[in-house]
């Protein structure tokens, strides 16, 4: 369980993020929807411990992870799949897996590899190829598979749906929240397409302008026109 | 004919070494996005810490084992007491550091080992092998030079595609962000990059002294062939260091063969800026825009 109090982030003087807090619980998706400049992304990157906060705190299943190091992060549980593509090109599929749980030893690493391509068969196919000549959707499904290895208690998805095909994304994402379920993994996804991110999510929680305005099961969320109007834009 | 084959011939050797110093430049461009100027300088440095050793010693391979040993504790010296501090400021003051690095090296030589040039004896005979009537201009020297240039790129080859701290050394060049994110330490990453190419700047320094003898300042015209050549491969990659690093070299041996040796620096240069010119990234170089 992700336990995020109080948290505030700042840019020299623009306030990205303030007083939010949330929890991410284990076995289901978690939903963060918001507008462009909402500071999702600052969410994310402040708790894979890229961005300091100004205050606030955040616990993993207890163990504090603010103020680590992001490379100490990930090793405690807590892995982020960052917005845009991030594999690296120049790394072969088999290359960017073994990249995602380097610190872990060979047989824990084979396990991981092999559920990830359980997941995502077509990565088994195309292990010894370059991640540049992977197509979109693939490289997204590597960059989760990366994030994978690390064997995380907690996943956090920024935006995977970005520049991908709608069913394409709808695939992944129902491929992410079956994992969720089956192996009690806690996945924070953060999304501008709300009802893509809602539909796979049990709980929503609506950010704007750095605020968080509305936290509820995902249904409700999806079908609360007011919300969407004001926040959302459809 | 046979001249042209044998100007070829004695360019490999000499190429192979300018292969080592352009490999020590690439290593520390891919990991640290900055040229090192003073690669040659600490070369020359631990070739007289190897110079010292030998004559203590009479071991060849005891004097190029301590010149790797000191290059790679000189490598991560300059990395950490001049490097790291000044790139955090700013990278192109980082580059110039790396000068104020070469000047610094050469004086201390000077006040340590003193300023004249000294021979450096080679292990084995760098006269021309004898074989089928005449005499060839290639020496078991050469050979020598050649085998060891080939079993430390199969090495570092291995090192970078087999090894985790390879991997870890090549995500941390190409994304350092998605290195930190899979739990890599990327400035131990960097570190690595400098002890390496300190090591392989070490080895190209005791084996190109026997023919370019050892003062501070007799390295430099081999800075300007390495980098030429590192710049010609793209920079960040391996295989261009080393194709070109021995295509130097047989350049410069046809040039000195057919007019005269102190034109190879200047045909260097030339091959340099028209590279800069026609293709700038080298023709090794990655196009791809890289990942934020
Ligand atoms: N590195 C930065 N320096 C300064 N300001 C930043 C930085 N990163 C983000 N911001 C600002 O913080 C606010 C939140 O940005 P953030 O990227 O977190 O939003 P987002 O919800 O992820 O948006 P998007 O949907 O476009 O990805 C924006 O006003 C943005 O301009
Ligand atoms: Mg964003």
């Amino acid at each position: 369980m992700l336990t995020v109090s109080e948290l505030s982030v700042s840019y020299g003087a623009v306030r990205a993020l303030a007083n939010v807090s949330l929890t991410v619980p284990p076995g289901e998706v978690t939903a963060v929807i918001g507008a462009n400049g909402a500071g999702k992304s600052t969410l994310m990157r402040t708790l894979a411990g890229l961005v300091r906060p100004a205050a606030g705190s955040a616990t993993l299943d207890g163990q504090p992870i603010t103020g680590r190091k992001a490379e100490d992060i990930v090793r405690m549980g807590l892995a982020l799949v960052p917005e845009g593509r991030s594999t690296i090109p120049d790394l072969t599929v088999e290359e960017n897996l073994r990249l995602g749980g380097l610190w872990r030893n060979r047989s824990d690493r084979a396990a991981s590899q092999a559920e990830v391509f359980d997941l995502f068969p077509i990565l088994g196919q195309r292990r010894h190829l370059r991640a540049d000549t992977l197509s979109g959707g693939e490289r997204q499904q590597l960059a989760i598979g990366r994030a994978l290895m690390a064997k995380p208690r907690c996943l956090l998805l920024d935006e995977p749906s970005l520049g991908l095909a709608p069913l394409i994304v709808t695939q992944i994402l129902e491929l992410v929240s079956g994992l969720a379920r089956n192996s009690g993994l806690a996945v924070l996804l953060v999304e501008q397409n709300a009802v893509t991110a809602l539909r796979v999510a049990t709980t929503g929680i609506v950010l704007n302008l750095g605020e968080i305005v509305q936290t509820g099961p995902a249904a409700d969320i999806a079908s609360d026109e007011q919300l969407r109007h004001a926040y959302l834009g459809y | 004919m046979t001249t042209f084959i044998d100007y070829l011939l004695g360019g490999v050797s000499s190429g192979a070494i300018i292969a080592l110093m352009a490999l020590a430049i690439v290593l520390i461009w891919r990991s640290t996005r900055v040229v090192n100027f003073a690669q040659v300088g600490q070369a020359m440095f631990t070739t007289y810490v190897a110079l010292t050793v030998r004559d203590a010693t009479g071991n060849w391979i005891i004097a190029l084992l301590a010149a790797i040993a000191a290059g790679a504790v000189l490598g991560l010296v300059v990395h950490w007491l001049v490097i790291r501090p000044v790139k955090r400021v700013d990278t192109s003051g980082a580059i110039i550091a790396t000068f104020g690095v070469l000047i610094s090296l050469q004086a201390l030589a000077g006040m340590l080992w003193g300023g004249d040039t000294r021979g450096y004896a080679p292990p084995v005979s760098n006269d021309g092998i004898q074989l089928a009537g005449r005499i060839w201009p290639f020496s078991w020297y050469d050979v020598l030079v050649i085998g060891v240039t080939i079993a430390l790129v199969i090495g570092l080859t291995l090192l970078f595609t087999r090894t985790n701290i390879g991997l870890a050394m090549r995500a941390s060049a190409f994304n350092p962000e998605v290195a930190r994110l899979s739990g890599v330490r990327v400035s131990r990453s960097l570190a690595y990059g400098w002890i390496l190419a300190g090591m392989v700047g070490a080895i190209a320094g005791v084996l190109v002294a026997p023919t370019s003898q050892v003062s501070p300042n007799s390295f430099d015209i081999l800075l300007v062939f390495a980098f030429t050549a590192a710049v010609i491969g793209g920079l960040d990659s391996l295989v261009g260091a080393v194709t070109f690093g021995i295509g130097t070299g047989l350049v410069i041996s046809l040039v000195s063969g057919y007019s005269d040796s102190s034109n190879a620096p200047v045909v260097a240069l030339v091959l340099l800026a028209l590279n800069l010119l026609l293709k700038p990234d080298g023709v090794f170089g990655h196009h791809h825009s890289r990942a934020v």
